[in-house]
């Protein structure tokens, strides 16, 4: 136990000698990581945010069924219970809605004209499309309405930012590992000469590779606590901004949505050290012939 | 100790090593002579398992090297000191630390790293320059700190690979001197080198190579001129 201790502090050892002997490439490696990170991160949140705008809206989210004359709105309800996308239903008979109207407008003396409207809400907001036409088969049902076209354009930018996210991300993350695998395989070259010594002295490649995956995994690390940083500073100073921008344009936005900044550091770090050691490994597998 | 049986060495079809068979004891001095690129480093080699021979067998102290699984190379390493020709000294480091480089990467503890260096540094005759950096030596001293290094873990094999290709003649003498006396102590010491007056000079077993085929082997030898 002690002597693996030992070791481990010796790697340690060597994980610094390493990083000072990199120089400036240390900043350079972690410079391009924490890009590449940030954008990750920033991206992730982002999609956070309009996944939570998208879910707390598509909470308000509901189709509206008319239904014919002589049908009897609990017993169509309780049908429509029955689809597995429907989360509730509320049943807004004509009598009821007539009287809103009559209180709400002037309006002449008449007969109800208004049909019983079924007010459903979805368990999600993605299933606008599948239950309206299903319930548009139904014969009870004369007609049904509801916000598409938001939704959708919501949804549809989600998974725009999404995919451009794993792209830009995935390219940053190519760049990153070229830098890192040149940066690992300098300080191999410097270093050769302890590694033969290491190796032909009868010491095991963990101890020899280790130092190096530990230096990618530190520069991962610092990386993403730089990416925190960027990203804290974008969340105090220019969300209240962006927020109240959004909020003159669209009122109905919900107002505390969360963006999760320690789950993303969380992520950033791991992704970090991940690329870090991960580019730092198959570097050191493919120069370090022992 | 050391065992060749049938061993051939190729490299890319060209012979580098022809059917050599070979005993070494235990405790045993011996030479391994001969012109450059006549496979004396190629042995070296495959002994402490830096390379495979093309066919044959290769046993140190009854394991066959063959089978070793790439994991279990560092171990057969401790069980050897090697000592080559240009030092391999990290020349940043100090004459102690040169030698407890590889006892601290092993997790070997403090007390213990001085408890070894210091009875090794003393056999080599360098206990008085433990602070030096290896540039502050003669080229005779950098060899005893690698010497020093090599001994250090107690090894029951020593491999010197050429150990004074680098030195003056006086200074060669001494080293394989040094080696002899860590030999009475029952370390199996095999040194490669094409030194003719150093080999003549201690008349111990001589192990001749010519063309990757052992042509001459004995007791008391000498690296006969012709074999240049």
């Amino acid at each position: 136990m002690l002597r693996t201790l030992r070791i481990f502090k010796r790697i340690l050892v060597e994980t610094g000698l390493g990083l000072k002997a990199s120089g400036w490439s240390n900043w350079l490696v972690t410079s391009i990581l924490c890009v590449a990170l940030t954008i990750f991160g920033g991206v992730l949140q982002l999609t956070m945010t309009l996944k939570g705008l998208v879910e707390a809206w598509g909470n308000q989210l509901e189709i509206s069924a008319y239904l014919r004359d002589g049908y009897d709105p609990k017993a169509v309800a309780a049908e429509i219970c029955q689809f597995p996308e429907v989360k509730q239903v509320e049943i807004v008979t004509k009598e009821v809605a007539w009287r809103d109207m009559q209180h709400t407008f002037k309006v002449a003396a008449i007969n109800n004209p208004l049909p019983n409207t079924l007010h459903i809400k979805l368990s999600s907001p993605d299933q606008v499309e599948t239950l309206a036409p299903k319930l548009r088969l139904l014969n009870q049902v004369e007609n049904t309405k509801y916000p598409l076209k938001v939704a959708k354009k919501i949804t549809d930018i989600r998974h725009f930012l999404e995919l451009a996210g794993i792209f830009i991300t995935g390219a940053l993350t190519a760049a990153t590992l070229t830098v890192i695998g040149n940066t690992i395989h300098l300080v191999i070259k410097a270093k050769h000469r302890e590694i033969e010594i290491l190796s032909l002295m009868g010491v095991g490649h963990f101890y020899i590779k280790c130092p190096f995956v530990f230096q990618g995994a530190a520069y991962g690390f610092m990386a993403a606590l730089m990416a925190t940083g960027i990203l804290l500073g974008v969340h105090l100073y220019v969300d209240p901004y962006v927020k109240e921008q959004l909020l003159s344009l669209a009122p109905f936005m919900p107002q505390n949505l969360q963006y999760g900044l320690l789950q993303t550091s969380m992520m950033m770090a791991a992704l970090g050290v991940l690329v870090g050691a991960g580019g730092s490994l198959w570097t050191s597998g493919r120069y370090i012939k022992i | 100790m050391i065992r060749l049986q049938n061993v051939n060495k190729n490299y890319g079809g060209r012979p580098a090593l022809l059917n050599v068979n070979l005993h070494i004891a235990l405790g045993e001095f011996a030479f391994l002579v001969g012109p450059s690129g006549a496979g004396k480093s190629t042995l070296m080699r495959l002994l402490y398992r830096e390379e495979t021979p093309t066919s044959g067998n290769v046993f140190l102290g009854g394991v066959n090297l063959n089978r070793l699984h790439k994991g279990q190379i560092p171990l057969l390493r401790r069980r050897m000191g090697i000592i080559f020709q240009d030092f391999k000294l990290l020349p940043s480091q100090t004459v102690f630390n040169n030698v407890a480089y590889v006892l601290r990467a092993l997790g070997v503890d403090e007390r213990e790293v001085q408890k070894r260096v210091e009875p090794a540094l003393a056999v080599v005759g360098l206990e008085h320059k433990y602070n030096a950096l290896p540039s502050e030596l003669s080229g005779g001293e950098q060899q005893r700190v690698g010497i020093a290094r090599a001994i250090v873990n107690g090894p029951p094999v020593l491999l010197a690979d050429e150990p004074t290709g680098n030195l003056d003649p006086a200074t060669s003498l001494e080293i394989v001197q040094l080696l002899e006396r860590i030999s009475q102590r029952g370390t199996t010491v095999l040194i490669s080198t094409h030194d003719q007056p150093i080999v003549n000079a201690m008349r111990r077993r001589v192990i001749s190579l010519k063309g990757g085929e052992v042509v001459t082997d004995m007791d008391n030898g000498l690296y006969e001129l012709e074999m240049q």
